[in-house]
């Protein structure tokens, strides 16, 4: 190994770290410390020039390690990965100490936030000490894509795809397309034929040849990595392997059972419909009561299961809207009837939506406002003498009177939730769910269309609730994202694999017995293991269990983390033995 | 001053160390006496690298791997939690409290189950105090 000159850069983030971490102090220690050629601090590494920094610094400096403190290196280990690259020095020369998710985020004492994050600091140094160079592989790009969910986004997705001359598999597991959007009238706030927008979809979608629609099909597995993905379907009469280069998870949504609401009357009284139910009256033109009368009173309740802590905290983004779609959409079919909205608070951000909640208010509409946090309004069967079906008691937050609204149909805005499928495509695609149970991205801001496993993408309502424009403009990114990876053909894949040192591997089996990919053999020839790279995933089972020290994960090697161990405590050593001294 | 304990903690990439990255972009506040590595997989996990932590003067190892059904390799889990119990007899047979090892679930989406979690450990480890195994392993 050459004699390792180390460049250390500490981030401020602006004033993310460096409010709780003093950076300069550590800057200053670190750079007294044997190896250290360079130690910087800089207001944003992560910037143009903050990298920049970092390049003129290796090629100055004959740097050969780098080490970056700042963000998770779930943000830009890539980034910075990529500059050095940029500066001529392998890319995997290089490790980053997590000081701000896991330092000055969580910390509040700037004494031990300082002293964890220079520990964090020292950890790295002595890690990357030990990194070796790595070559990355490329592998070529199976042009095909798999999409689970017929929907407006997976056909939208799938038909972006599927024009631009690559095959797509699309995965439905109902016996038809078109998702939730089929089961709408009309789209707010334009008031246009969803029945007409999903139907053109779906003639596009049948009629493409390079879409293969697969209908009632459920993915239990998938096998592979990005580029070389594959899966085995059972179909009605033969099962069928499929192999493609990308997916995109695009399972949608599921509405809240409204009888888990006991608030609400649903199910005990025959004129609480919830929205989807409100959607068929619509489509078939016909707003009666179960009776067959039509309806002298509406009300719409809004934030069913929605922003309460006893079903989901979130917003569903869509309801509002499409109350006020429901309030313009009854006005003209009975202009007589009167329309109560029992609502929480009123949220029209979308585009043309402010407009249209100004609009619907002068169209003789109701808005009544209820305490959402304490107090859904509760629904009662009406009595005899009373002129409607139902009655419902709210107390009224504006006015701070108790009310009872008057109802022959009470339509129910439910909130929307994950699909119940979320957990298993989740397992079967390697991607993680978050506390609300939506599909997780990659990241927040950054890379909502992406996961953490390559070649994987989220678009539509399983990543969070959203309305058609947001779902279709996901699918189309998602689409863009593989028709950028499938045009260049090539993908760089880590190599971060399981290697065998055959000198001293005695035979024992024991990786090939842990390993959950059987990326391992044995060489009967030699007697020793050996590593399948293409299969091998990199997780470093088999390098903990072998019992001689053979095979080891690269990258995450015994030596590289065992010492990163000793930096690691190496401060906290150093102020033990302190604390000691002064004890003496 | 108070003993303050420090916790070696190894964090499987996929599932905990994203929960610890969540606490983090969600600004939940936790005990600062936790060192996280970041391995691939808790499968990971050698022994070795746990008793390195306790001969180096670590208090307490603290193991996150993702909930059972949900690792990211399938299975590195459960071979964790193997060894975990093995090693936990071992060490209290090397005279160190089993209680100075953990090994817990946390999702990526448990930001606030991984900063309780931190806090509650290092509670345990106050009232534990100081790990002597480094004494004995590295004599003065």
């Amino acid at each position: 190994m050459k004699e390792p000159k180390i460049g250390v850069y500490i981030c401020w983030c602006g004033t993310n770290i460096s409010h709780m971490v003093d950076v300069k102090a550590i800057t200053e220690e670190i750079g007294d410390m044997p190896n250290i050629k360079v130690s910087r601090n800089y207001k944003y590494m992560c910037s143009d020039p903050g990298q920049d920094l970092i390049i003129s610094d290796i090629k100055k400096h004959k740097l050969n390690r780098i080490v970056v403190a700042a963000c998770s290196p779930r943000i830009h280990e890539l980034t910075f990965r990529k500059a050095i690259e940029n500066a001529g020095l392998n890319p995997y020369l290089f490790e980053m100490a997590n000081i701000r998710e896991q330092v000055s985020w969580v910390h509040t004492d700037i004494e031990a936030a300082t002293e964890k994050a220079k520990s964090l600091v020292i950890a790295a140094i002595s890690k990357v000490t030990h990194h070796e160079e790595l070559e990355r592989r490329t592998v070529d790009i199976n042009p095909a894509t798999l999409i689970i969910g017929g929907g407006i986004t997976g056909m939208t997705a799938a038909l972006d795809i599927a024009e631009s001359g690559f095959k797509v598999y699309l995965i439905e597991r109902d016996n038809k397309l078109g998702g939730v959007v089929s089961k709408v009238d009309l789209t707010f706030p334009y008031m246009s034929s969803a029945q007409q927008l999903i139907k053109s979809l779906i003639n596009k979608v049948s009629n493409n040849k390079n879409i293969e629609v697969f209908f009632n099909t459920k993915i239990k597995e998938i096998n592979g990595y990005v580029g070389n993905f594959e899966t085995k379907l059972k179909l009605q009469k033969k099962a069928r392997e499929l192999k493609f280069g990308n997916m995109i998870l695009a399972t949608g949504l599921k509405p809240t059972d409204p009888e888990s609401i006991h608030e609400i009357g649903y199910g005990r009284l025959p004129d609480v419909v919830t929205a989807l139910e409100f959607e068929q009256m619509l489509i078939k033109g016909n707003i009666k009561t179960k009776a067959g009368k039509e309806p002298n009173n509406i009300l719409i309740v809004h934030c069913v299961g929605s922003r309460n802590e006893k079903y989901n905290p979130y917003c569903s983004r869509t309801c509002c809207m499409t109350a006020l779609k429901y309030s313009n959409q009854i006005r003209s079919a009975l202009p007589k009837t009167s329309i109560y909205h029992a609502y929480s608070d009123m949220r029209a951000f979308g585009k043309g939506c402010e407009e249209f909640y100004s609009q619907t208010g002068r169209k003789n509409a109701v808005f009544l406002m209820y305490d959402q946090k304490n107090d859904i309004p509760t629904l009662r069967r009406a009595g005899k003498n009373d002129r409607c079906n139902i009655i419902a008691h709210m107390y009224e937050k504006l006015s701070g009177e108790d009310i009872e609204i008057p109802a022959d149909i009470v339509i129910l805005m439910i909130s929307m939730e994950a699909h119940e499928n979320v957990k298993q495509v989740a397992h079967a695609a390697g991607v993680s769910i978050c506390s609300n149970g939506f599909f997780m991205e990659k990241h927040p801001k950054l890379d909502p269309i992406a996961t953490t496993t390559d070649g994987v993408y989220i678009a539509g309502t399983c990543q969070s609730p959203k309305d058609i424009p947001d779902s279709v403009s996901q699918a189309r990114a998602a689409a863009a994202r593989i028709l950028t990876s499938i045009s260049v053909g090539k993908v760089e894949i880590e190599l971060t694999t399981a290697v065998v040192n055959e000198d001293i591997c005695g035979a024992c089996h024991t990786c090939i017995n842990v390993c959950p990919y059987s990326a391992i053999s044995f060489d009967e020839e030699k007697k020793v293991s050996v590593v399948n790279e293409v299969i091998c995933k990199g997780c470093g089972t088999c390098s903990s269990a072998c019992p001689t020290g053979a095979i080891s994960a690269r990258h995450f090697t015994d030596k590289q983390i065992l010492s990163q161990i000793e930096g690691l405590l190496a401060v906290s050593n150093k102020l033990s033995e302190k604390l000691e001294m002064e004890e003496v | 001053m108070e003993f303050q304990p420090t916790i070696v903690s190894f964090l499987c990439n996929w599932c905990s160390y994203s929960g610890a990255d969540l606490a983090g972009t969600s600004r939940m506040k936790y005990a600062p006496n936790i060192r996280i590595i970041r391995v691939m997989c808790s499968g990971r996990v050698d022994p070795t690298f746990v008793l390195k932590a306790f001969s180096e003067g670590a208090d307490g190892v603290l193991i996150c791997g993702c909930h059972p059904g949900d690792c990211h390799y399938h299975e590195g889990n459960y071979k964790c939690l193997r060894r975990f119990l093995l090693l936990q007899k071992y060490i209290s047979q090397m005279g160190i409290n089993p209680n100075r090892l953990r090994l817990e679930w946390i999702s990526a989406s448990e930001g606030k189950q991984f900063a309780q979690l931190v806090d509650e450990m290092t509670e345990v480890l106050i009232q534990l105090g100081p790990n002597k195994f480094k004494e004995i392993t590295q004599p003065a």
